[in-house]
Protein backbone atom coordinates (compact mmCIF):
# COMPACT_ATOMS: atom_id res chain seq x y z
CA UNK A 1 0.00 0.00 0.00
CA UNK A 2 2.90 2.48 1.10
CA UNK A 3 4.23 2.78 -2.60
CA UNK A 4 6.85 5.18 -3.95
CA UNK A 5 3.81 7.86 -4.30
CA UNK A 6 2.66 8.01 -0.47
CA UNK A 7 6.45 8.07 0.97
CA UNK A 8 7.04 11.08 -1.02
CA UNK A 9 3.87 12.35 -0.24
CA UNK A 10 4.26 11.91 3.74
CA UNK A 11 7.61 14.13 3.02
CA UNK A 12 5.75 16.70 1.49
CA UNK A 13 3.36 16.84 3.72
CA UNK A 14 5.41 17.64 6.41
CA UNK A 15 7.18 19.81 4.93
CA UNK A 16 4.00 21.94 4.25
CA UNK A 17 3.29 21.30 8.39
CA UNK A 18 6.42 22.75 8.90
CA UNK A 19 6.12 25.78 6.24
CA UNK A 20 2.39 26.80 7.61
CA UNK A 21 3.55 26.22 11.45
CA UNK A 22 6.20 28.68 10.70
CA UNK A 23 3.88 31.23 8.69
CA UNK A 24 1.73 31.16 11.80
CA UNK A 25 4.01 32.15 14.28
CA UNK A 26 5.89 34.40 12.21
CA UNK A 27 4.91 38.56 12.93
CA UNK A 28 6.88 39.96 10.69
CA UNK A 29 5.90 41.03 7.32
CA UNK A 30 8.52 40.88 5.26
CA UNK A 31 9.44 37.13 7.05
CA UNK A 32 6.26 36.21 6.34
CA UNK A 33 6.27 37.05 2.37
CA UNK A 34 9.69 34.66 2.31
CA UNK A 35 8.05 31.83 4.69
CA UNK A 36 5.46 32.00 2.34
CA UNK A 37 7.72 31.51 -1.03
CA UNK A 38 9.26 28.67 0.89
CA UNK A 39 5.91 26.66 1.38
CA UNK A 40 4.94 27.48 -2.25
CA UNK A 41 7.75 25.19 -3.12
CA UNK A 42 5.17 22.08 -1.01
CA UNK A 43 2.76 22.37 -4.10
CA UNK A 44 5.55 22.16 -6.78
CA UNK A 45 6.24 18.86 -4.79
CA UNK A 46 2.92 17.64 -4.85
CA UNK A 47 2.00 18.40 -8.22
CA UNK A 48 5.43 16.69 -9.34
CA UNK A 49 4.57 13.47 -7.42
CA UNK A 50 2.48 13.08 -10.23
CA UNK A 51 5.02 11.59 -11.89
CA UNK A 52 3.44 12.32 -15.58
CA UNK A 53 4.14 14.14 -18.22
CA UNK A 54 0.95 15.94 -16.72
CA UNK A 55 2.47 16.46 -13.79
CA UNK A 56 5.20 18.57 -15.77
CA UNK A 57 2.70 20.48 -17.49
CA UNK A 58 0.95 21.25 -13.80
CA UNK A 59 4.06 22.50 -12.49
CA UNK A 60 4.40 25.51 -15.10
CA UNK A 61 1.34 27.05 -13.67
CA UNK A 62 1.61 26.81 -10.56
CA UNK A 63 5.21 27.86 -10.39
CA UNK A 64 4.09 31.15 -12.58
CA UNK A 65 1.18 31.74 -10.08
CA UNK A 66 3.08 31.77 -7.54
CA UNK A 67 6.08 34.14 -8.71
CA UNK A 68 3.58 36.29 -10.46
CA UNK A 69 1.43 36.63 -7.01
CA UNK A 70 4.99 37.19 -5.26
CA UNK A 71 5.61 40.11 -7.44
CA UNK A 72 2.42 42.26 -7.04
CA UNK A 73 2.94 41.33 -3.10
CA UNK A 74 6.57 42.59 -2.41
CA UNK A 75 5.26 45.99 -4.80
CA UNK A 76 2.88 45.98 -2.45
CA UNK A 77 5.01 45.39 0.85
CA UNK A 78 7.72 48.49 -1.07
CA UNK A 79 4.64 50.52 -1.30
CA UNK A 80 3.29 50.11 2.01
CA UNK A 81 6.45 50.73 4.03
CA UNK A 82 7.81 53.52 2.15
CA UNK A 83 10.57 51.87 1.19
CA UNK A 84 11.05 54.55 -2.03
CA UNK A 85 13.50 56.83 -0.36
CA UNK A 86 16.55 54.48 -0.60
CA UNK A 87 16.70 53.82 -4.18
CA UNK A 88 19.25 51.78 -5.61
CA UNK A 89 21.10 52.92 -8.61
CA UNK A 90 21.85 49.83 -11.08
CA UNK A 91 25.04 47.73 -10.35
CA UNK A 92 27.72 50.18 -9.13
CA UNK A 93 30.80 48.40 -10.50
CA UNK A 94 32.97 50.21 -12.61
CA UNK A 95 34.15 47.47 -14.85
CA UNK A 96 30.56 46.64 -15.20
CA UNK A 97 29.38 50.02 -16.36
CA UNK A 98 31.88 51.30 -18.30
CA UNK A 99 33.50 47.87 -20.37
CA UNK A 100 31.23 46.52 -23.59
CA UNK A 101 31.33 42.85 -21.65
CA UNK A 102 27.68 43.34 -20.16
CA UNK A 103 26.57 44.45 -23.85
CA UNK A 104 28.07 41.09 -24.91
CA UNK A 105 26.68 38.90 -22.53
CA UNK A 106 23.13 40.25 -22.83
CA UNK A 107 23.14 40.13 -26.34
CA UNK A 108 23.78 36.37 -26.48
CA UNK A 109 21.93 35.74 -23.63
CA UNK A 110 19.10 37.33 -25.20
CA UNK A 111 20.18 35.35 -29.03
CA UNK A 112 20.17 32.07 -26.90
CA UNK A 113 17.18 32.71 -25.23
CA UNK A 114 15.26 33.47 -28.72
CA UNK A 115 16.82 29.96 -30.27
CA UNK A 116 15.11 28.11 -27.37
CA UNK A 117 11.99 29.81 -27.25
CA UNK A 118 9.00 28.96 -24.88
CA UNK A 119 9.32 29.40 -21.27
CA UNK A 120 12.57 28.86 -20.31
CA UNK A 121 13.60 30.89 -23.53
CA UNK A 122 11.84 33.79 -22.35
CA UNK A 123 13.64 33.62 -18.63
CA UNK A 124 16.66 33.65 -20.46
CA UNK A 125 16.46 36.48 -22.89
CA UNK A 126 14.85 38.30 -19.95
CA UNK A 127 17.81 37.52 -17.69
CA UNK A 128 19.68 39.37 -20.97
CA UNK A 129 17.69 42.32 -20.85
CA UNK A 130 17.65 42.37 -17.10
CA UNK A 131 21.14 42.21 -16.48
CA UNK A 132 21.94 45.10 -19.20
CA UNK A 133 19.48 47.46 -17.84
CA UNK A 134 20.92 47.19 -14.47
CA UNK A 135 24.30 47.64 -14.94
CA UNK A 136 23.26 50.89 -17.51
CA UNK A 137 20.45 52.32 -15.76
CA UNK A 138 18.21 52.39 -18.04
CA UNK A 139 15.74 55.67 -18.17
CA UNK A 140 13.45 55.12 -21.08
CA UNK A 141 9.62 55.26 -21.43
CA UNK A 142 8.35 51.65 -20.48
CA UNK A 143 5.50 52.08 -23.24
CA UNK A 144 7.17 50.49 -25.95
CA UNK A 145 7.85 47.37 -23.67
CA UNK A 146 4.42 47.16 -22.48
CA UNK A 147 3.30 47.53 -26.02
CA UNK A 148 5.10 44.43 -27.36
CA UNK A 149 3.57 42.43 -23.74
CA UNK A 150 -0.35 42.96 -25.24
CA UNK A 151 0.89 42.28 -28.11
CA UNK A 152 2.75 39.06 -27.19
CA UNK A 153 -0.62 37.97 -25.19
CA UNK A 154 -2.62 38.54 -27.83
CA UNK A 155 -0.63 36.47 -30.11
CA UNK A 156 -1.11 33.38 -27.70
CA UNK A 157 -4.59 33.76 -27.63
CA UNK A 158 -4.63 33.91 -31.46
CA UNK A 159 -2.63 30.66 -31.34
CA UNK A 160 -4.81 29.21 -28.65
CA UNK A 161 -8.21 29.57 -30.78
CA UNK A 162 -6.54 28.05 -34.16
CA UNK A 163 -5.41 24.72 -31.46
CA UNK A 164 -8.82 24.38 -30.93
CA UNK A 165 -11.09 25.18 -33.87
CA UNK A 166 -8.64 25.04 -36.42
CA UNK A 167 -6.13 22.36 -35.53
CA UNK A 168 -5.04 21.76 -39.00
CA UNK A 169 -2.94 24.44 -38.77
CA UNK A 170 -1.63 23.37 -35.68
CA UNK A 171 2.03 24.14 -37.04
CA UNK A 172 1.20 27.78 -37.31
CA UNK A 173 -0.15 27.90 -33.81
CA UNK A 174 2.65 25.73 -32.30
CA UNK A 175 4.91 28.93 -34.10
CA UNK A 176 2.55 31.38 -32.83
CA UNK A 177 2.74 30.19 -29.07
CA UNK A 178 6.38 29.85 -29.10
CA UNK A 179 6.78 32.94 -30.06
CA UNK A 180 4.38 34.89 -28.15
CA UNK A 181 5.44 32.96 -24.70
CA UNK A 182 8.67 34.21 -25.46
CA UNK A 183 7.82 37.80 -25.93
CA UNK A 184 5.82 37.87 -22.86
CA UNK A 185 8.30 36.54 -20.85
CA UNK A 186 11.29 37.98 -21.91
CA UNK A 187 9.34 41.88 -21.44
CA UNK A 188 8.08 41.00 -18.14
CA UNK A 189 11.34 39.94 -16.77
CA UNK A 190 12.92 43.04 -18.03
CA UNK A 191 10.32 45.26 -17.01
CA UNK A 192 11.03 44.16 -13.76
CA UNK A 193 14.97 44.51 -14.36
CA UNK A 194 13.73 48.48 -15.37
CA UNK A 195 11.29 48.57 -12.05
CA UNK A 196 13.87 49.48 -9.54
CA UNK A 197 16.12 52.91 -9.04
CA UNK A 198 14.86 56.37 -8.65
CA UNK A 199 13.69 56.92 -12.21
CA UNK A 200 9.92 56.66 -13.26
CA UNK A 201 8.16 59.09 -15.43
CA UNK B 1 -17.56 34.84 23.38
CA UNK B 2 -18.72 35.27 19.71
CA UNK B 3 -18.34 38.82 19.85
CA UNK B 4 -14.99 38.10 21.06
CA UNK B 5 -13.96 35.60 17.90
CA UNK B 6 -15.34 38.76 15.70
CA UNK B 7 -12.96 41.03 17.78
CA UNK B 8 -10.15 38.61 16.40
CA UNK B 9 -11.12 38.75 13.04
CA UNK B 10 -11.63 41.79 12.84
CA UNK B 11 -8.11 42.95 13.26
CA UNK B 12 -6.78 41.90 9.83
CA UNK B 13 -3.36 41.49 11.27
CA UNK B 14 -4.52 38.02 12.59
CA UNK B 15 -6.02 36.16 9.35
CA UNK B 16 -1.94 35.08 8.14
CA UNK B 17 -1.58 33.50 11.10
CA UNK B 18 -5.52 32.09 11.09
CA UNK B 19 -5.14 30.66 7.85
CA UNK B 20 -1.58 29.39 8.39
CA UNK B 21 -2.84 27.29 11.30
CA UNK B 22 -5.65 26.26 9.49
CA UNK B 23 -3.89 24.91 6.67
CA UNK B 24 -1.49 23.06 8.85
CA UNK B 25 -4.10 21.32 10.30
CA UNK B 26 -5.39 20.43 7.39
CA UNK B 27 -1.56 18.99 5.75
CA UNK B 28 -1.64 17.53 9.25
CA UNK B 29 -5.01 15.36 8.70
CA UNK B 30 -3.54 14.68 5.54
CA UNK B 31 -0.86 13.08 7.03
CA UNK B 32 -2.69 10.90 8.82
CA UNK B 33 -4.98 9.83 6.25
CA UNK B 34 -1.80 8.45 4.18
CA UNK B 35 -1.78 6.10 2.38
CA UNK B 36 -3.74 7.35 -0.18
CA UNK B 37 -4.96 5.41 -3.66
CA UNK B 38 -2.38 6.00 -6.63
CA UNK B 39 -4.49 5.31 -9.61
CA UNK B 40 -1.98 3.31 -11.97
CA UNK B 41 -4.37 4.50 -15.46
CA UNK B 42 -3.02 8.27 -15.35
CA UNK B 43 -3.31 10.41 -18.20
CA UNK B 44 0.29 11.29 -20.17
CA UNK B 45 1.94 8.11 -19.05
CA UNK B 46 6.18 9.45 -18.58
CA UNK B 47 8.16 6.68 -20.77
CA UNK B 48 11.68 7.24 -21.10
CA UNK B 49 13.88 5.64 -23.07
CA UNK B 50 17.82 5.49 -22.20
CA UNK B 51 19.60 5.14 -25.50
CA UNK B 52 17.58 7.75 -27.38
CA UNK B 53 18.86 11.17 -27.97
CA UNK B 54 16.24 12.89 -26.79
CA UNK B 55 16.51 11.20 -24.02
CA UNK B 56 14.62 12.67 -20.93
CA UNK B 57 12.33 13.65 -23.78
CA UNK B 58 11.67 11.62 -26.32
CA UNK B 59 8.66 12.10 -27.85
CA UNK B 60 8.42 8.52 -29.59
CA UNK B 61 8.01 9.00 -33.02
CA UNK B 62 10.16 10.65 -36.08
CA UNK B 63 9.59 14.03 -36.76
CA UNK B 64 6.02 15.05 -38.24
CA UNK B 65 4.66 11.80 -37.58
CA UNK B 66 1.46 11.98 -35.20
CA UNK B 67 2.41 10.18 -32.28
CA UNK B 68 -0.32 8.24 -30.16
CA UNK B 69 -0.99 10.21 -26.88
CA UNK B 70 -3.21 9.22 -23.65
CA UNK B 71 -5.24 12.33 -23.56
CA UNK B 72 -8.69 12.36 -21.54
CA UNK B 73 -10.59 12.90 -24.51
CA UNK B 74 -8.68 12.48 -28.03
CA UNK B 75 -11.82 12.85 -30.17
CA UNK B 76 -11.32 16.60 -29.39
CA UNK B 77 -8.10 17.54 -30.23
CA UNK B 78 -7.40 15.70 -33.53
CA UNK B 79 -4.46 17.10 -34.41
CA UNK B 80 -3.06 16.50 -30.64
CA UNK B 81 0.28 14.41 -30.94
CA UNK B 82 1.90 16.24 -34.17
CA UNK B 83 3.11 18.96 -31.97
CA UNK B 84 4.53 16.17 -29.89
CA UNK B 85 6.69 14.55 -32.36
CA UNK B 86 7.58 18.36 -34.05
CA UNK B 87 11.72 19.01 -34.07
CA UNK B 88 12.86 22.58 -35.47
CA UNK B 89 15.27 22.15 -38.17
CA UNK B 90 18.01 23.23 -35.30
CA UNK B 91 17.24 20.43 -33.25
CA UNK B 92 16.72 18.61 -35.15
CA UNK B 93 20.49 18.76 -36.25
CA UNK B 94 21.26 18.81 -32.58
CA UNK B 95 19.64 15.43 -31.81
CA UNK B 96 20.83 13.72 -34.42
CA UNK B 97 24.62 14.60 -34.01
CA UNK B 98 24.86 14.83 -30.35
CA UNK B 99 24.00 12.74 -27.41
CA UNK B 100 22.99 16.06 -25.27
CA UNK B 101 19.61 17.61 -26.55
CA UNK B 102 17.89 16.12 -24.18
CA UNK B 103 18.53 18.92 -21.67
CA UNK B 104 17.63 21.30 -23.78
CA UNK B 105 14.86 20.23 -25.57
CA UNK B 106 11.87 20.49 -23.41
CA UNK B 107 12.29 24.45 -24.50
CA UNK B 108 12.47 24.33 -28.12
CA UNK B 109 8.55 24.49 -29.49
CA UNK B 110 7.53 20.80 -29.87
CA UNK B 111 7.70 18.23 -27.60
CA UNK B 112 5.03 16.39 -25.28
CA UNK B 113 5.12 19.33 -22.45
CA UNK B 114 4.17 22.10 -25.47
CA UNK B 115 1.64 19.81 -26.52
CA UNK B 116 -0.05 19.60 -23.27
CA UNK B 117 0.61 23.30 -22.88
CA UNK B 118 -0.59 24.52 -25.49
CA UNK B 119 -2.91 22.18 -27.41
CA UNK B 120 -5.02 19.58 -25.16
CA UNK B 121 -4.80 22.12 -22.08
CA UNK B 122 -4.44 24.97 -23.53
CA UNK B 123 -7.14 26.84 -21.34
CA UNK B 124 -4.76 26.63 -18.35
CA UNK B 125 -2.03 28.12 -20.16
CA UNK B 126 -4.88 31.24 -21.14
CA UNK B 127 -5.26 31.32 -17.51
CA UNK B 128 -1.99 31.87 -16.41
CA UNK B 129 -0.45 34.44 -18.22
CA UNK B 130 -3.57 36.43 -17.74
CA UNK B 131 -3.08 35.88 -14.09
CA UNK B 132 1.09 37.20 -14.86
CA UNK B 133 -0.47 40.07 -16.52
CA UNK B 134 -2.91 41.41 -13.65
CA UNK B 135 0.23 40.68 -11.20
CA UNK B 136 2.02 42.89 -13.24
CA UNK B 137 -0.37 45.31 -13.50
CA UNK B 138 -0.63 45.74 -9.77
CA UNK B 139 3.16 46.22 -9.43
CA UNK B 140 3.56 48.41 -12.14
CA UNK B 141 0.54 50.74 -11.12
CA UNK B 142 2.08 50.82 -7.78
CA UNK B 143 5.10 51.44 -8.66
CA UNK B 144 3.91 54.43 -10.60
CA UNK B 145 1.50 55.88 -8.71
CA UNK B 146 4.13 56.30 -5.59
CA UNK B 147 6.48 58.58 -8.08
CA UNK C 1 -21.68 10.78 -26.30
CA UNK C 2 -20.94 11.76 -23.05
CA UNK C 3 -23.94 10.78 -20.46
CA UNK C 4 -24.20 12.74 -17.15
CA UNK C 5 -26.14 13.14 -13.97
CA UNK C 6 -25.59 15.14 -11.40
CA UNK C 7 -26.43 17.64 -8.48
CA UNK C 8 -25.86 20.41 -10.44
CA UNK C 9 -28.92 18.66 -13.45
CA UNK C 10 -27.62 17.50 -16.56
CA UNK C 11 -25.56 19.80 -19.10
CA UNK C 12 -27.32 21.99 -21.37
CA UNK C 13 -24.44 22.29 -23.53
CA UNK C 14 -20.48 21.42 -23.56
CA UNK C 15 -18.21 23.03 -24.86
CA UNK C 16 -14.87 21.43 -25.69
CA UNK C 17 -11.41 22.86 -25.25
CA UNK C 18 -9.22 19.58 -25.73
CA UNK C 19 -9.13 17.70 -22.89
CA UNK C 20 -11.00 21.05 -20.67
CA UNK C 21 -14.67 20.73 -21.55
CA UNK C 22 -16.79 24.26 -20.55
CA UNK C 23 -20.15 22.97 -19.01
CA UNK C 24 -23.79 24.56 -18.56
CA UNK C 25 -25.83 22.94 -16.33
CA UNK C 26 -28.39 24.51 -14.57
CA UNK C 27 -26.38 24.64 -11.26
CA UNK C 28 -23.50 26.60 -13.16
CA UNK C 29 -25.78 28.90 -15.71
CA UNK C 30 -27.17 30.75 -12.70
CA UNK C 31 -23.72 31.93 -11.47
CA UNK C 32 -22.50 32.39 -14.85
CA UNK C 33 -25.70 34.80 -15.57
CA UNK C 34 -25.21 36.13 -11.85
CA UNK C 35 -21.21 36.93 -12.20
CA UNK C 36 -22.36 38.32 -16.21
CA UNK C 37 -24.74 40.57 -15.00
CA UNK C 38 -22.21 42.10 -12.16
CA UNK C 39 -19.53 42.32 -14.71
CA UNK C 40 -22.15 44.51 -16.74
CA UNK C 41 -22.60 46.41 -14.20
CA UNK C 42 -19.44 47.27 -13.29
CA UNK C 43 -18.89 48.19 -16.52
CA UNK C 44 -21.89 50.79 -17.14
CA UNK C 45 -21.94 52.28 -13.75
CA UNK C 46 -19.91 55.28 -12.50
CA UNK C 47 -18.32 55.24 -9.16
CA UNK C 48 -19.42 56.06 -5.92
CA UNK C 49 -18.14 59.52 -4.41
CA UNK C 50 -17.42 59.17 -0.50
CA UNK C 51 -18.21 62.53 1.52
CA UNK C 52 -16.77 63.08 4.73
CA UNK C 53 -19.25 64.89 7.27
CA UNK C 54 -17.93 66.74 10.14
CA UNK C 55 -19.87 66.43 13.00
CA UNK C 56 -21.21 69.45 15.19
CA UNK C 57 -21.38 71.41 11.80
CA UNK C 58 -22.45 71.43 8.23
CA UNK C 59 -19.19 71.48 6.81
CA UNK C 60 -18.79 68.64 4.25
CA UNK C 61 -16.08 67.59 1.51
CA UNK C 62 -15.85 64.78 -0.89
CA UNK C 63 -12.52 62.59 -1.45
CA UNK C 64 -10.72 62.88 -4.02
CA UNK C 65 -9.76 59.78 -6.36
CA UNK C 66 -7.66 59.68 -9.45
CA UNK C 67 -9.14 59.14 -12.77
CA UNK C 68 -5.98 56.68 -12.92
CA UNK C 69 -6.95 54.86 -9.72
CA UNK C 70 -10.54 54.75 -10.78
CA UNK C 71 -9.52 53.39 -14.14
CA UNK C 72 -7.20 50.70 -12.38
CA UNK C 73 -9.90 49.78 -10.32
CA UNK C 74 -12.40 49.18 -13.00
CA UNK C 75 -10.12 47.20 -14.95
CA UNK C 76 -9.36 44.63 -12.24
CA UNK C 77 -13.46 44.21 -11.18
CA UNK C 78 -13.50 43.13 -14.89
CA UNK C 79 -10.77 41.09 -14.81
CA UNK C 80 -12.31 39.76 -11.60
CA UNK C 81 -15.31 39.40 -13.69
CA UNK C 82 -14.08 37.12 -16.33
CA UNK C 83 -12.81 35.05 -13.47
CA UNK C 84 -15.09 34.21 -11.63
CA UNK C 85 -17.88 33.70 -14.90
CA UNK C 86 -14.63 30.96 -15.80
CA UNK C 87 -14.76 29.37 -12.79
CA UNK C 88 -18.50 29.15 -12.94
CA UNK C 89 -18.40 26.95 -16.10
CA UNK C 90 -14.96 25.38 -16.14
CA UNK C 91 -15.18 21.60 -16.24
CA UNK C 92 -11.74 20.95 -14.71
CA UNK C 93 -10.40 20.88 -11.90
CA UNK C 94 -7.04 22.34 -12.36
CA UNK C 95 -8.85 24.81 -14.39
CA UNK C 96 -11.03 25.32 -11.89
CA UNK C 97 -8.15 26.20 -9.27
CA UNK C 98 -6.41 28.47 -11.88
CA UNK C 99 -9.35 30.67 -12.58
CA UNK C 100 -9.92 30.22 -8.25
CA UNK C 101 -6.24 32.06 -7.91
CA UNK C 102 -6.92 34.65 -10.49
CA UNK C 103 -10.22 35.68 -8.39
CA UNK C 104 -7.64 36.23 -5.33
CA UNK C 105 -5.42 37.97 -7.15
CA UNK C 106 -8.13 40.27 -8.77
CA UNK C 107 -9.57 40.88 -5.65
CA UNK C 108 -5.87 41.64 -3.72
CA UNK C 109 -5.30 44.51 -7.20
CA UNK C 110 -9.13 46.13 -6.12
CA UNK C 111 -8.27 46.85 -2.69
CA UNK C 112 -4.48 47.91 -3.20
CA UNK C 113 -4.83 50.26 -5.96
CA UNK C 114 -6.17 52.49 -2.67
CA UNK C 115 -3.74 54.94 -1.36
CA UNK C 116 -4.55 55.53 2.09
CA UNK C 117 -1.82 53.52 3.96
CA UNK C 118 -4.32 51.28 6.47
CA UNK C 119 -5.61 50.02 3.33
CA UNK C 120 -2.75 49.08 1.42
CA UNK C 121 -1.48 47.09 4.61
CA UNK C 122 -5.21 45.15 5.00
CA UNK C 123 -4.10 44.21 1.13
CA UNK C 124 -0.94 42.92 1.86
CA UNK C 125 -2.22 40.82 4.45
CA UNK C 126 -5.10 39.68 2.26
CA UNK C 127 -2.61 39.17 -0.76
CA UNK C 128 -0.15 36.75 1.57
CA UNK C 129 -3.55 34.75 2.23
CA UNK C 130 -4.29 34.39 -1.40
CA UNK C 131 -0.57 33.30 -1.82
CA UNK C 132 -0.89 30.98 0.86
CA UNK C 133 -4.08 29.62 -0.50
CA UNK C 134 -2.81 28.63 -3.67
CA UNK C 135 -0.66 25.84 -1.94
CA UNK C 136 -3.93 23.48 -0.70
CA UNK C 137 -5.73 24.41 -4.07
CA UNK C 138 -2.64 23.66 -6.51
CA UNK C 139 -2.13 20.44 -4.11
CA UNK C 140 -5.95 19.54 -4.12
CA UNK C 141 -6.37 19.43 -7.61
CA UNK C 142 -2.96 17.09 -7.54
CA UNK C 143 -4.53 14.72 -5.14
CA UNK C 144 -7.23 14.54 -7.74
CA UNK C 145 -5.86 13.53 -10.58
CA UNK C 146 -3.64 11.15 -8.82
CA UNK C 147 -6.22 9.38 -7.39
CA UNK C 148 -8.84 9.28 -9.79
CA UNK C 149 -6.45 9.49 -12.85
CA UNK C 150 -8.28 12.38 -14.56
CA UNK C 151 -8.91 16.05 -13.93
CA UNK C 152 -12.40 16.05 -16.16
CA UNK C 153 -15.35 16.91 -13.74
CA UNK C 154 -17.24 15.24 -16.24
CA UNK C 155 -15.81 11.79 -15.31
CA UNK C 156 -15.93 12.54 -11.69
CA UNK C 157 -20.35 12.52 -12.42
CA UNK C 158 -19.93 9.52 -14.46
CA UNK C 159 -19.12 7.58 -11.05
CA UNK C 160 -16.95 5.09 -12.73
CA UNK C 161 -13.39 6.37 -11.52
CA UNK C 162 -12.26 5.63 -7.72
CA UNK C 163 -13.49 7.82 -5.12
CA UNK C 164 -11.77 11.54 -4.39
CA UNK C 165 -9.53 10.80 -0.98
CA UNK C 166 -11.74 13.66 2.11
CA UNK C 167 -8.42 15.16 1.86
CA UNK C 168 -8.55 16.41 -1.38
CA UNK C 169 -11.56 17.87 -1.23
CA UNK C 170 -10.49 19.30 1.94
CA UNK C 171 -7.53 20.93 0.54
CA UNK C 172 -9.29 22.33 -2.66
CA UNK C 173 -12.29 23.81 0.04
CA UNK C 174 -9.49 25.50 2.64
CA UNK C 175 -7.86 26.95 -0.99
CA UNK C 176 -10.73 28.38 -1.86
CA UNK C 177 -11.67 29.92 1.42
CA UNK C 178 -8.66 31.93 1.71
CA UNK C 179 -8.34 32.87 -2.20
CA UNK C 180 -12.28 34.54 -1.46
CA UNK C 181 -11.57 34.92 1.79
CA UNK C 182 -15.10 34.27 2.34
CA UNK C 183 -15.43 33.51 6.47
CA UNK C 184 -13.30 37.08 6.80
CA UNK C 185 -16.24 39.57 6.23
CA UNK C 186 -16.13 40.60 9.31
CA UNK C 187 -12.45 42.16 8.89
CA UNK C 188 -13.52 42.83 4.96
CA UNK C 189 -15.39 45.91 6.53
CA UNK C 190 -11.81 47.32 6.05
CA UNK C 191 -12.22 47.31 2.74
CA UNK C 192 -15.26 48.35 2.32
CA UNK C 193 -13.96 51.77 3.91
CA UNK C 194 -11.90 52.12 0.79
CA UNK C 195 -13.90 54.46 -1.63
CA UNK C 196 -15.50 53.03 -4.75
CA UNK C 197 -18.65 51.48 -4.27
CA UNK C 198 -19.17 48.81 -7.81
CA UNK C 199 -15.94 47.76 -7.40
CA UNK C 200 -15.63 46.23 -4.00
CA UNK C 201 -18.94 44.79 -4.51
CA UNK C 202 -17.25 43.20 -6.95
CA UNK C 203 -14.51 41.49 -4.60
CA UNK C 204 -17.37 39.81 -1.72
CA UNK C 205 -19.44 38.55 -5.19
CA UNK C 206 -16.88 36.97 -6.88
CA UNK C 207 -15.79 34.94 -3.44
CA UNK C 208 -19.41 34.02 -2.83
CA UNK C 209 -19.43 32.68 -6.47
CA UNK C 210 -16.23 30.61 -6.26
CA UNK C 211 -17.49 29.33 -2.68
CA UNK C 212 -20.98 27.65 -4.21
CA UNK C 213 -19.07 26.64 -7.33
CA UNK C 214 -16.38 24.83 -5.05
CA UNK C 215 -19.71 23.26 -3.06
CA UNK C 216 -20.67 21.59 -6.08
CA UNK C 217 -17.12 20.18 -7.21
CA UNK C 218 -16.66 18.48 -3.73
CA UNK C 219 -19.80 17.15 -4.27
CA UNK C 220 -19.60 15.27 -7.84
CA UNK C 221 -16.48 12.61 -6.78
Amino acid sequence: MWGQYNVGLLIVMISGVIGFVALAIETDDLHRLLLLDLVEITTLGVIALLGTDLAEALVLPGLTVGIAELLALSQIYITKERLKERPVKGLNIEVIQMADAPMIISVFLVVYGLLLSGFTGGGVAGLGLVFYFMSRGYKENLNMLEMASGISWAIWIFAFFVFMFLPQYWFIALMGAAVGIVLKVTVKMSLVGTMWGDHRD
Amino acid sequence: MIRRISHFLCNYENIVPLFAGACAIIFLAGILMLPLSYQQNQLYPKTIDRNSTLDPYDRGGPPFTQVTIHAQYPENSPTAGLVTSYLTPFSFYLAQTTQHLGTTIVAHPGGIIDEILYNTRGLDTVVEPTILLIAFAIASFLYRKVG
Amino acid sequence: MITVTSIGGIPYYILEFGDELVYFTPYTITLFLLALTFTVLVIISRPEKQVDIAFGGDAYRAKDISISEMRFRRFMAIACGLASMGAMVTGDIFNFTLFTAMVGITNVGIVAAVKSPHVQDAAYQYGLVALAATVPLFAGAAVYAAATGSLSMIELMNGTLPTVPLIAKAMLVIGVIGEGMAPFYAAKAEMFRAPGAPYVIMCSLSSLLIFLRVVEVVMLG
